[in-house]
C-alpha cells in the first residue's frame, strides 16, 4: 500500500534537498512522495514519484502540455480553474489529478464535475498548505471550499489525494497530523487513509485480468 | 490556603511535542505566544479560553504544553499549524499526551532526538554555512552571519556531491 504526500517542492523551489525530504517523509509515516519534474527513484525506503504540473488557463493549452509532457510514469496534475474549464479537463485522457480547487471560485467544482471525476477516475487534490500557513479570511475560505469538496466526495466518492505542498522539511506533516488537520473540514479518518493511498492506484489503475497463454 | 479537593479541580492534559529543527533554542515565551496565537487563530477566543494552552517546560528539542481535558485534540491540531516561534522557523510535532506531568516526563528520555554533532563550517553556493550533522544522514546548514541567516536542510550524500 502506498501512503503518499501528493505534492512536495524540494530545492530549488524550497530550502530542502529531495533526499532530505524523502528521509523526513519516511520518518513521518509516508512511503512515497510526489515531486514535480524529477526522475523516479527510491531513497531511504521512500519512493519518489515524478509529477507533471500543468498550470494553463485554456483547455487547448492543457491538451498541448499533455501531449508534450504527459504519459510515462509521471503523475499528471492540472491546476483547476472555472467550472467549464474543470469539466473539460476532467474529460481529457491522461489527467490524473485536478488540484488547487480550494483557490478557485465557489461554483467551479459542482456535482456534475464530481460525477465526472468519479466516472473517469480523476483524483481531486486537497491542499493543506493554506490550512497550515494561511490565517484569517484566506484560511476560512479554504476550509469552507474543502468542506464543500468533502460533502461532494461523500455523495460521489471520486478519488481524493492530499498534498502538503511542502517547500521545506518544516512544512511536512505526519500522517497523524494530516488526519487531525483534515478533521477541520469534516473529513473522516478512514477517508484520509483512503486519500493518502490514492496515488499508487492512479498510476496503476485496476485493469481486467488477462490470461496469458 | 486549603487546596481544592481533587474532585473539583479542573482536569488537565499535558502534551509532549518535539521541536524541529532541534537545538534552535526557541524561547519559552516565544513558544507560548506561537501556540496561543495558533489556537486563537484557528478556533477563536472562546475555544482558546476553554483550551487554556500553557507552556510548562521546554528544552532545545521538546516542549510540554498544558491544556484543559477535552481540549487536547484541538490543541494538537493547532500545534500542527505552528510554523514559527519569534523569528525562528520551527515545527512542533506532538509525540505524546498524558494526564500527569510525571507520566509524560517518564517518556521524555526516549522521545528526545539525538543531539547534533559539533557544528562545522561548509562552503556552499559561494556562501559560508555552519553545518550541524545528526545521527544518520541529516545535515542542517545555517548561513554564517548575524541576521536573516538562510537555513538549508540536506543529507550527507548531498554534501558529498557538492
Amino acid at each position: 500500500m502506498t501512503v503518499a504526500d501528493a505534492c512536495i517542492h524540494p530545492c530549488p523551489e524550497g530550502d530542502s534537498s529531495l533526499r532530505r525530504m524523502a528521509v523526513e517523509a519516511g520518518e513521518l509515516g509516508f512511503d512515497s512522495i510526489v515531486v514535480p519534474d524529477v526522475t523516479p527513484f527510491i531513497y531511504s525506503g521512500v519512493r519518489v514519484i515524478p509529477a507533471v504540473l500543468i498550470a494553463e488557463e485554456s483547455v487547448r493549452a492543457v491538451s498541448g502540455q499533455l501531449r508534450k509532457r504527459g504519459g510515462g510514469q509521471s503523475l499528471v496534475m492540472v491546476n483547476a480553474g472555472e467550472n467549464g474549464f474543470n469539466r473539460a479537463v476532467l474529460n481529457l485522457k491522461g489527467v490524473h489529478v485536478l488540484r488547487n480547487l480550494c483557490m478557485t471560485r465557489k461554483q467551479s467544482f459542482n456535482h456534475v464535475c464530481a460525477r465526472q471525476a468519479a466516472d473517469r477516475g480523476v483524483a481531486i487534490d486537497l491542499d493543506l498548505y493554506p490550512v497550515i500557513h494561511a490565517s484569517g479570511r484566506t484560511r476560512q475560505r479554504v476550509l469552507v471550499r474543502s468542506g464543500e469538496l468533502i460533502r461532494l466526495y461523500s455523495r460521489y466518492r471520486f478519488p481524493l489525494t492530499i498534498s502538503s505542498n511542502a517547500r521545506s522539511v518544516l512544512d511536512l506533516r505526519s500522517v497523524e497530523e494530516i488526519t487531525l488537520l483534515c478533521s477541520l473540514f469534516g473529513m473522516e479518518e478512514d477517508d484520509v487513509q483512503a486519500a493518502l493511498t490514492t496515488v499508487g492506484g492512479l498510476l496503476n489503475p485496476p485493469a481486467p485480468v488477462r490470461v496469458m497463454p | 490556603m486549603k487546596p481544592l479537593p481533587p474532585t473539583i479541580r479542573t482536569k488537565k492534559r499535558y502534551i509532549l511535542a518535539g521541536i524541529e529543527p532541534p537545538g534552535t533554542g526557541a524561547d519559552q515565551k516565544d513558544l507560548y505566544h506561537a501556540i496561543a496565537d495558533a489556537v486563537t487563530s484557528l478556533f477563536g477566543d472562546i475555544r482558546a479560553a476553554a483550551i487554556s494552552p500553557a507552556v510548562i517546560s521546554s528544552g532545545p528539542d521538546h516542549v510540554i504544553i498544558r491544556c484543559t481535558r477535552g481540549g487536547e485534540q484541538d490543541l494538537r491540531i493547532a500545534l500542527s499549524t505552528v510554523t514559527a516561534a519569534g523569528d525562528r522557523k520551527i515545527v512542533l510535532r506532538p509525540r505524546a499526551t498524558s494526564g500527569t506531568l510525571h507520566a509524560l516526563r517518564k517518556r521524555l528520555p526516549q522521545e528526545v532526538p539525538a543531539r547534533p554533532e559539533e557544528p562545522a563550517e561548509v562552503h556552499f553556493g559561494g556562501r559560508v554555512y555552519i553545518a550541524r550533522r545528526y545521527q544518520g544522514q541529516k545535515v542542517d546548514l545555517m548561513e554564517k552571519g548575524i541576521k536573516r541567516q538562510e537555513l538549508l536542510f540536506l543529507t550527507q550524500n548531498d554534501l558529498e556531491e557538492l
